[in-house]
């Protein structure tokens, strides 16, 4: 079973690893009107790669999500490090005031949020939600700019959009938010829309399905790794340590990411206190057998009888 | 670490790396067929035979145009850069020296560039020689407009595309297309109260058609003004008067074309 799964983790880690890097190239690239090939510029991906940073270091400071100690976890992490700023190098609009309210709003939900203590991923679904509307934003206005239209929309002034003079024209229809073509970072011959944001989509789905990938089997591996060192014990007592600590609990119980050596001293602490903690209730339930109680029905009698290892309808178990 | 893995994440890394390098691509700019410089024999400046003073210049092109044409040319040029008194473009476009230009204009048009060339300018000094704007007391007051601009589209759909990548007509052409918009929103608003909603949407339809406003990716005319006449390009998109942009950058390029035979 561990090398199966081991095997399913690594390849897991690659695959993503692989979602990531296409998806990275296509949000790079967008075509101009001519169909020539351009690139999107760095501005954006610098701002992700900053906030990956952040995300990343509020990751290695937390608990849960300590960085991996061997060079296929590494190289996961440095992947989803590149995965991130791509993703958000390609969700954030080119410029102008918008980008920074969603740099603003990506810092709290990104960069300052701690791995999540259940399922241990970094970026969670609210992260990645929050992206794709981004995204959403980026197409929509790169639209507009790709017809010519310099605004995120404009609506028309009642009574005055209907009068039929030519003079009132300026004031007939207002304009909310307007950019610049050097703002939206397009090529000097504009932006053909349909292509690029087809490419700029599934560039994006790449790598948000990288990342969920690459997260999903770094815990797994993470999970394989130890399972591993617990299997170096003779297999009658490999089974009980995992009894006593099940594999749900290791990453909350902060065994991802430690170093060989106190990874196993871990281990050992929590066994030892677990056991004690079993054999103090299993005292306390013998305890409870010699008082004894006369009253047999009711509440009391439901928890006598759970102790003494019964169901509440009466069958021993 | 199995040689797959290995493989696949070496694989990411270097896409990982072409995915940066690729966001520093430059973006190829924009050369209009009017930038490149021809060898050999041409013409050259060739706005000035659009512009006020193409009569100072107006005989170089008889060397240009076919032998068998030129007499006619020469007869018809002449009579074209002497008219006198500003009469109607409908007026005298319908008499007889009139409907002979017509019919070597269409001609020149299905010539060589130099010939289509000429054509073009004689319909420039048409429209700057009669009176296309509109009377107040005539029941069709956009007929002259409708009928300059109509010259002008003839000469558009025969060479508006080719124009665009010739670097002879590159920059004539576009002003072809401004002067068509100026024209046509002069048709569409002719009448007293209201406007003339065919002349606009026959307008539309046909700037639409030269540029590709509609279609998917615009015209090599369409980008060659998009690079040179943006304003007029977002206004023909997505203003509410859609010739106006073209109007304003017409009037800019060619004050005196007003229909009034520049009085």
């Amino acid at each position: 079973m561990s090398t199966h799964t081991e095997r399913n983790a690594a390849s897991g880690i690659a695959f993503g690893a692989i979602l990531v890097g296409v998806g990275g190239l296509m949000l790079g690239l967008q075509i101009d009107a001519n169909g020539a090939w351009c690139g999107t510029g760095l501005s954006s991906l610098a701002i992700g790669a900053l906030l990956a940073l952040g995300a990343i270091a509020v990751r290695v400071a937390s608990k849960i999500g300590r960085m991996p100690r061997d060079e296929l976890g590494l190289a996961a992490v440095a992947i989803g490090f590149f995965g991130l700023a791509f993703a958000i190098g390609g969700a954030l609009a080119p410029g102008g005031p918008w980008m920074f309210l969603q740099v603003l709003l990506l810092v709290a939900v990104v960069a300052l949020r701690k791995p999540d203590a259940e399922s241990g991923r970094w970026i969670g679904n609210g992260a990645f939600v929050l992206l794709a509307l981004f995204l959403v934003f980026r197409l929509w206005i790169s639209w507009q700019g790709s017809q010519l239209r310099w605004q995120v929309m404009s609506v028309d002034v009642p009574i005055l959009s209907w009068l039929p003079f030519e003079f009132l024209a300026p004031i007939s229809r207002v304009s909310l938010g307007s950019f610049t073509p050097l703002e939206m970072g397009f090529p000097p011959a504009g932006l053909d829309f349909a292509p690029s944001a087809t490419l700029w989509a599934l560039g994006f789905a790449a790598v948000i399905g990288g990342l969920a990938l690459l997260q999903s089997s770094t815990i797994e591996h993470e999970n394989d790794r130890i399972h591993a060192l617990i299997r170096t014990l003779p297999p009658q007592v490999a089974d009980v340590v995992e009894r006593l600590l099940p594999e749900e609990e290791w990453r909350g119980l902060g065994l991802h990411g430690l170093p060989e050596r106190q990874l196993a001293r871990r281990i050992e602490s929590t066994v030892a206190e677990r056991v004690r903690r079993q054999q103090a209730l299993r005292r306390a339930v013998e305890d409870t057998r010699v008082l004894g109680t006369n009253d047999a029905s009711g509440f009391p009698g439901e928890i006598r009888r759970a102790l003494e290892g019964q169901d509440p309808t009466g069958d021993v178990r | 670490m199995e040689k797959k893995v290995l493989a696949g994440l070496v694989a990411a890394g270097v896409l990982v790396v072409l995915g940066v390098v690729a966001r520093t691509l430059p973006a190829p700019r924009v050369t209009l067929a009017d930038e490149v410089v021809e060898e050999g024999p041409r013409i050259v400046e060739p706005m000035q035979f659009l512009s006020k003073g193409a009569v100072l210049r107006a005989a170089e092109l008889d060397a240009w145009v076919a032998e068998e044409r030129r007499p006619r040319f020469k007869a018809l040029r002449d009579l074209v850069f002497h008219v006198a008194d500003c009469p109607e473009t409908n007026e005298w476009v319908d008499s007889a020296e009139g409907q002979r230009l017509e019919r070597l204009l269409a001609e020149l048009r299905s010539g060589k560039r130099e010939e289509a060339f000429a054509s073009l300018v004689l319909v420039f000094r048409l429209a700057r020689a009669t009176e296309w704007k509109p009377g107040i007391l005539t029941q069709t007051p956009h007929a002259n407009a409708e009928r300059m601009g109509g010259l002008v589209a003839d000469w558009l759909r025969a060479w508006g595309e080719r124009g665009a990548r010739d670097p002879l007509l590159a920059e004539p052409t576009r002003a072809a297309v401004l002067v068509y918009g100026r024209l046509m929103r002069t048709a569409q608003q002719a009448p007293v109260i209201g406007t003339n909603p065919a002349s606009y949407e026959r307008a539309l339809k046909t700037v639409g058609e030269l540029l590709g406003v509609d279609a998917r990716r615009r015209t090599a005319l369409g980008e060659a003004l998009q690079a040179r006449h943006p304003e007029a390009m977002r206004k023909l998109v997505g203003d509410m008067d859609r010739l106006r942009g073209l109007d304003d950058d017409a009037h800019t390029l060619f004050p005196d074309l007003d229909g009034e035979c520049g009085s």
